[in-house]
């Protein structure tokens, strides 16, 4: 999906993610509670998750869409830590090697147009000892939950540009990373994932 | 807790509300594959108006089963039986996919 139309998206991206954050606010903040170091925030959107952040971070956040990161002004006032915001392509973001301790996608690999490069890419920002958590949604294991997104997700790629139907664990796996800590929040779609730089 | 009774109430209230809209249309042909077609076109709809307020896949997925079973069911019913057993069949069966989905997300989260 283009920049052009993640705009478009940013004018009813709050009103659909209501429900969400509803939802998940509690998840989030147990997988955010222990974020420390220089933190990278990947698809920051309109913010919505700035909330459930613990205070007093110092934390680079970066989105494709100028309209989403316009939305997001009033929430990163709000935060009681520092929030610099950056407009760029989470594939090929501009930091340098072994920059930050953790990097955060909240939703954001089921948007990119690769995930798997994202990942390499994130994988290269992302200190050797860092850690990557990512709160995502998946593709079932169960066969009618993994038609239902299948089936929907031909109308939110239209609509959203959001793939609801990929293997997110796999591509992380195959992107070099380890998963040392798997949460399932919403049956096995929405999940809280905690991961280290794999050695193999 | 509200937001759990209310996964109940979306599964019977979406069930009770597509077997009432396809009973009244009661499709004379082919009913169970167009009522099944009729029950996917409702679901959509009510995923749209719900998923703001109670969460995208909390909504997605029960109502989604709740459009296609509901759907073909109340489709071959309504040519046979009253629409008020058709509508009451049908919230049971909302009521039982809503069930289903909450011991099934009881299984995987607490794993």
């Amino acid at each position: 999906m283009s920049k052009q139309s993640y705009d478009g998206v940013a004018k009813v991206f709050d009103y659909f993610a209501v429900g969400d954050m509803r939802r998940w606010g509690p998840s989030q903040r147990f997988l955010f509670k222990n974020l420390k170091g220089r933190i990278l925030y990947i698809g920051i959107g309109t913010g919505q998750e700035i909330v459930n952040f613990p205070p007093g971070l110092n934390i680079i956040a970066a989105d494709l869409s100028i309209e989403m990161l316009k939305r997001s002004d009033k929430r990163v006032k709000n935060y009681s830590g520092k929030i610099h915001r950056c407009q760029m392509d989470a594939e090929t973001t501009a930091f340098a090697d072994n920059t930050f301790d953790t990097v955060v996608t909240v939703c954001t690999l089921c948007t990119v147009n690769q995930a798997v490069s994202c990942l390499q890419e994130i994988k290269r920002v992302l200190k050797r000892d860092g850690e990557l958590l990512m709160f995502e949604h998946v593709l079932s294991k169960n066969p009618v939950y993994a038609l239902v997104l299948k089936m929907m997700s031909i109308i939110t790629k239209y609509l959203q540009g959001t793939h609801l139907d990929r293997n997110t664990v796999a591509n992380i796996e195959k992107a070099g990373f380890k998963i040392h800590s798997h949460k399932n929040v919403y049956l096995d779609i929405v999940k809280a994932l905690r991961a280290h730089y794999s050695a193999e | 807790m509200i937001l759990k009774v209310a996964d109940f109430f979306i599964g019977t209230f979406s069930g009770a509300l597509i077997a009432k809209v396809v009973s009244y249309i009661s499709p004379p042909f082919m009913p169970m594959l167009t009522g099944g077609l009729i029950g996917m076109a409702l679901a959509l709809s009510l995923k749209i108006a719900l998923m703001p307020v109670f969460g995208a896949f909390e909504v997605m997925i029960p109502v989604s089963i709740t459009g296609m079973i509901v759907g073909m069911s109340s489709g071959m019913l309504s040519n046979i039986v009253a629409s008020n057993i058709v509508i009451t069949s049908g919230a049971l069966t909302g009521f039982i996919v809503a069930t289903t989905i909450h011991f099934s997300n009881k299984n995987l989260t607490t794993k």
